[in-house]
This record gives structure tokens, C-alpha cells and sequence, in this order.
């Protein structure tokens, strides 16, 4: 059997399998179904200083291979989530990924201070939100927007910072490279796709937030590329995700450059997915002859 | 709460546009209540979003569910599509159903396909002193009133079966001759704001089965959250997956 174990920016981790922050809550309502420890990592439900109502319903809805979500990062707040969840979560044997995201640079930073002396393991950035000194465009879009958020949280992190990247953008590559010369001990992509849906009898939008992220199968594709083109351009670890569904999807990811990955809309279909995709990654790596799949990270074949 | 693969005893067609599939579920008989509903994976793989459907009947000593499934979209279309001896993956029993709280008179409301989980709470639930208040489009459409365990009145929107009017009519009516302790009530949104408006009007206690999409069905994702009044004046959001689909009367504020 093989060895699924990596040391992901310091932490250590048994599997390279996290859930997705968004699709899993604080891992609570998963645990009754089956003992989160079973994962590498779990990365929480997108937190911000004093909380968040997000968006009025409806707030999701299923598309072609995937679905767009509209939640609006609704959360309890960082302060709840570190005195009511996070003593919970720390009590199971699972690398603690705390997501993040501000409303501006000093909010960010702040953000990420308040975790300082808890004991999450590390801190994943999202920098998809819009920036409202910026016409609000999103922190993440351009490279010297990412390059500045991402030093000055840096300075404020005491955990390993992941910066998460949105694919909303021309050049994936440019902001990969402006998230590692700013300090980021390693990057995550993907993010969603902003898409909309039509509802054509009532010739209105489905959304009520009329756009949405798109998530699941439907951006694989789109995902791997994005993983193997930055994975030529960084040297820091990368936590590949969008639409993995399989162990051999998580193959997939780590052959085109990511060291761990992550899962999100697969939790939906199949609430089992995240520990039946460790087993089968482990059964890949068996039938592969490969010890750990960290040997294959970033080995791809390409023409 | 398990996910099982749950094996089709029967499916059959109920009412017009309206399928009737019994499941082999004993897993989730054993722990199901009335308004709890079940997530079910489409069995095409193709769809990353599960369906989620309430329970019309319970059985746990015989391990069995009984479903009301209108063929809507592609999801529920491939549902139906089930045959005997197909199996389908369920994740449940899910969800906070309703509460029965001793009350001695319960007057049920129920409309369209909505009248499935309300039969399920009527099995649960009916006393004698009980009645029940279905809305159909015709009669073509009418289920669930053979087996009642209580008194069952019908209206239709054409008038084929019981008066041509809104269920709520008679159930004013009803509510004059005799205030319930209770109110259940299952069905399209218009009717369920009529339902809650004649309750919170006259202070009837009412119990209201409510309906949004989901993503996780088990109240991780916050995708199904709705808008709910609290006491003091303030809103929030709820789950409708986890701390409904059925809220009272009270907290619910339809129209975002
Ligand atoms: C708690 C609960 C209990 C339900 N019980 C029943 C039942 O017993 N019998 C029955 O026939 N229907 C029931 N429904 C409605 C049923 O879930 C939807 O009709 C079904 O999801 C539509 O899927 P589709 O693929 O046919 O339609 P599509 O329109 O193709 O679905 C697209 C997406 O929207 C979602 N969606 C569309 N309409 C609804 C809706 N009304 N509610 C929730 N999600 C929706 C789908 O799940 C899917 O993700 C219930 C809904 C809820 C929330
Ligand atoms: C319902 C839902 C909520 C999400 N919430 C967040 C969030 O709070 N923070 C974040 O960084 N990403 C969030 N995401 C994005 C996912 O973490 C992930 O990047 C994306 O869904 C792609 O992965 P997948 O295809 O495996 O779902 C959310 C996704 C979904 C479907
Ligand atoms: S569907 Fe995920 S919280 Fe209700």
C-alpha cells in the first residue's frame, strides 16, 4: 500500500486530499457521516473579521458537469469560528487550513493576525474579492495588485500563507509569479469561474446574485492547464483543485505539477468523496508502482 | 443520517405527473420522521447535484419509503425513469421535520406535490378532531386521500373535484368552526404566505414546509439558506437543508 504522506509547507499531513473551503463547512456535518481525520487537510469556509450575511436566495444552481454558486462568503466571523469551531477541529488529526479574505489591504492583514496565536495550521488567501479602492476589482486580478496584498499579509501571518488564485484573469502565470516573489509560501488554484444562468420562461436570472462561481467536472479541464502552466513558472508547492472527483482526477493534477489537491463540488455529489478519492489515489499509486505520489508531482509527458 | 444504495421496489404512477417509487431503504426508515426528506444522487452520472425529495410514507418495520416525484426537470425525470429492481444512492433521513408538539387538533395543508410530505405527517400526527385541506389542479392530479387517517376536504382549481377555490378557503371555513392547536402545511410558496398570513393573523401556532435549492443537503455549503425573522425584530439566514425544511410560521419571510 502506498505511502500517501507529505510535508506540505512544514505540516505535516497524511494524504494530499482537502476539502475545499465552501463545500465543508468546519468539517462538523461531514464528521457525522464519517471521521474527518480520515483527510490531509480541511480548508474552512471562507472567514472575515465580524462575519458575513451573503447573498439572498437562490444562491446555487446544477449546470452542464458542474454548478454556479452565489453564497456571497457567508460566515460567522473569524472571532466565532476561532471560539466555537476551531477547539473542535484542532481535536482531530487533520492539517486545519484557515481561508481567509478582507475588504481591503489592512483588513487582510488583520485577517490574518487574528489567527496568530491559535492553533491552525495554515492560512489560505483569497483574493477573489473586489477591491473597493479599485473600482472593485478583485485583488487577485492584477499580478502588481496580488503582488502587494500578498506581501503585506505576509508580514502579518505567523502560519505558512497559501494565496488562492482566482481564474478570472488573462495570464494565470503572471499572478502566480507575483504571489511567490511576495512571499507566499505556496499557491492554490483553482478558484470559480464567474459565470450566470438563464432561466428562459421567466426570462430572468436563476441567481439572485445574478453571477455565480462555476465549480465541479465542467472546469477541469481548465483547472489542469492553469496547474501545469503555473507549475513551469513557481518553485513553491501548488494545491491544484477544481472538479476532482476521482483518485485518478487527483493524479491528474499532481502529475501536471500539484503537490497536494483539493475537493470541493465532489462533496455534493458523493459526501464520501473526499476519503474515497485518498483510497483511490492510494490505489493508483499501487497499480502505478509508485510509493508516494509525491514522486510523480509535476512529471508529466508533454509533446 | 446514512448514504445507502437503495434498491426500487416499485414505481408507479401516482396522479398525473406524479410518480410513486417505494424504495428499500431500511437504513433510513429506521431513523426517518415525518418532513424529513431524503438527497438522491441522479442515476445517470452526470449530474453533480443530488435531488432532494420528501418522504410521503415511512416504514421501518418493513425498511420501506414511499416518494412522490414530479417529473420536472432532467434530475427528477431520470428519477422516474427508475425501474424495479434499479438501485438509487440516498443520503438521509435529512433535515428538521415536523413537530407534532401533543397538539390535539392539526389541521393540514397541502398543495400540489406538496401534499406528499403532508401525508407523511398526517400518519405521524392525525388525531381524530384532525382535518386535512388538499389543493389539486384537477382531478386527475389527486393522491393521497384513500388512506387518510383523518378527514381529508379537496378543491380543485377547475372545480373536477370538491369546490373550484383555494385550499385555503375551506380551511378558513374550518378554522371558524374550530380553531386547531396546529397548523402543517406543504405546497407552492403563494399558498403557504396565504397559509402563514390566516396563522399569524389569528395566532394559530403553524408549522410551514419550505423549499430551495441545494448543494451539500446536510448543511455545510450555506447554499440553501433562507431568510428567517428572529424575535427581536432582526433577520438572519437558515438552512433549509438542516434547521428546516420545515420552520414556523413566524420566522419565515417569504419574498427574501
Ligand atoms: C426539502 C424538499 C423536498 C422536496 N420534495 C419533493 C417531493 O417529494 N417530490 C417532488 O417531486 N419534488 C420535491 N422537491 C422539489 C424537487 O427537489 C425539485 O423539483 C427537483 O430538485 C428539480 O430537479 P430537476 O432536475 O427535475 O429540475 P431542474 O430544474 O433541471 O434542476 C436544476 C437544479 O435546480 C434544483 N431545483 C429546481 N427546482 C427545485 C425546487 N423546487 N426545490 C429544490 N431544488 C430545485 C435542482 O435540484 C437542480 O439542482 C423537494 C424540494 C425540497 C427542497
Ligand atoms: C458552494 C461553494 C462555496 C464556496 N466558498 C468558497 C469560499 O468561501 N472561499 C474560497 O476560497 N472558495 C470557495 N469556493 C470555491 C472552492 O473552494 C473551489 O475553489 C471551487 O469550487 C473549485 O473546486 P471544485 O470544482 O472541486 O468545487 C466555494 C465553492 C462552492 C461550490
Ligand atoms: S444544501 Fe448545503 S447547507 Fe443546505
Amino acid at each position: 500500500m502506498a505511502d500517501l504522506s507529505l510535508n506540505l509547507c512544514g505540516v505535516q499531513m497524511k494524504n494530499p486530499i482537502i476539502a475545499a473551503s465552501g463545500t465543508f463547512g468546519f468539517g462538523r456535518e461531514y464528521d457525522e457521516l464519517y471521521d474527518i481525520s480520515a483527510l490531509g487537510g480541511i480548508s474552512v469556509k471562507g472567514l472575515c473579521l465580524g462575519g458575513r450575511m451573503g447573498n439572498p436566495p437562490s444562491r446555487l444552481t446544477e449546470t452542464p458537469s458542474g454548478m454556479l454558486n452565489c453564497v456571497g462568503l457567508q460566515n460567522p466571523g473569524i472571532e466565532s469560528f476561532i471560539e466555537n469551531d476551531l477547539p473542535w477541529l484542532l481535536s482531530k488529526d487533520v492539517a486545519v487550513i484557515a481561508n481567509f479574505f478582507g475588504t481591503s489591504i489592512e483588513n487582510y492583514c488583520q485577517a490574518a493576525e487574528a489567527f496568530a496565536n491559535t492553533g491552525v495550521h495554515m492560512l489560505e488567501m483569497n483574493i477573489s474579492c473586489p477591491n473597493v479602492h479599485d473600482g472593485g476589482v478583485a485583488f487577485g486580478v492584477k499580478p502588481e495588485s496580488v503582488y502587494e496584498i500578498t506581501k503585506a499579509v505576509k508580514a502579518h501571518s505567523r502560519q505558512p500563507l497559501i494565496v488562492k488564485l482566482t481564474p478570472n484573469v488573462s495570464d494565470i502565470t503572471e499572478n502566480a509569479l507575483a504571489a511567490q516573489e511576495a512571499g507566499a509560501d505556496a499557491i492554490s488554484l483553482i478558484n470559480t469561474l464567474t459565470g450566470i444562468a438563464v432561466d428562459v420562461h421567466k426570462r430572468r436570472m436563476i441567481l439572485a446574485n445574478n453571477t455565480g462561481g462555476l465549480s465541479g467536472p465542467a472546469v477541469r479541464p481548465v483547472a489542469l492547464r492553469m496547474v501545469w502552466q503555473c507549475a513551469k513558472k513557481v518553485s513553491i508547492p501548488i494545491i491544484g483543485l477544481g472538479g476532482i472527483e476521482t483518485g485518478e482526477d487527483a493524479a491528474a493534477f499532481m502529475l501536471c505539477g500539484a503537490q497536494a489537491v483539493q475537493v470541493g463540488t465532489a462533496n455534493f455529489t458523493d459526501p464520501f468523496a473526499c476519503p474515497r478519492i485518498a483510497r483511490e489515489l492510494g490505489e493508483y499509486c499501487d497499480a502505478q508502482k509508485i510509493g508516494n505520489p509525491q514522486e510523480i508531482v509535476g512529471t508529466l509527458k508533454s509533446y | 443520517m446514512k448514504d445507502i444504495d437503495a434498491k426500487v421496489l416499485s414505481s408507479d404512477v401516482l396522479a398525473e405527473g406524479l410518480i410513486r417509487i417505494i424504495l428499500h431503504a431500511p437504513e433510513i426508515a429506521c431513523e426517518a420522521k415525518p418532513g424529513q426528506f431524503i438527497h438522491m444522487l441522479v442515476p445517470d452520472n452526470a449530474h453533480v447535484l443530488r435531488r432532494p425529495i420528501s418522504l410521503m410514507a415511512m416504514d421501518a418495520a418493513a425498511g420501506t419509503l414511499t416518494l412522490a416525484i414530479q417529473p420536472k426537470g432532467r434530475g427528477t425525470q431520470m428519477i422516474c425513469s427508475l425501474k424495479e429492481g434499479d438501485t438509487v444512492k440516498c443520503l438521509g433521513p435529512l433535515g428538521a421535520g415536523f413537530d407534532g408538539k401533543g397538539a390535539q387538533t392539526i389541521y393540514f395543508v397541502g398543495g400540489g406535490v406538496g401534499v406528499a410530505p403532508i401525508c407523511g405527517a398526517m400518519d405521524g400526527f392525525a388525531t381524530e378532531s384532525s382535518c386535512a385541506f388538499f389543493g389539486f389542479r384537477t382531478k386527475n392530479h389527486v393522491y393521497g386521500m384513500t388512506q387518510a387517517p383523518c378527514r381529508v376536504v379537496a378543491v380543485s382549481d377547475d372545480g373536477s373535484i370538491g369546490e373550484r377555490a383555494l385550499v385555503t378557503k375551506p380551511l378558513l371555513e374550518a378554522i371558524e368552526q374550530k380553531r386547531p392547536d396546529l397548523i402543517m402545511a406543504c405546497g407552492p410558496t403563494p399558498m403557504l404566505a396565504a397559509v402563514q398570513k390566516i396563522a399569524n393573523d389569528m395566532d394559530i401556532p403553524c408549522q410551514l414546509s419550505l423549499e430551495e435549492r441545494m448543494g451539500c443537503g446536510i448543511g455545510a455549503c450555506l447554499g440553501c439558506n433562507v431568510k428567517i425573522n428572529l424575535p427581536d425584530g432582526t433577520w438572519t439566514y437558515k438552512r433549509v437543508c438542516k434547521d428546516g425544511p420545515v420552520f414556523d410560521s413566524k420566522e419565515v419571510a417569504f419574498g427574501g
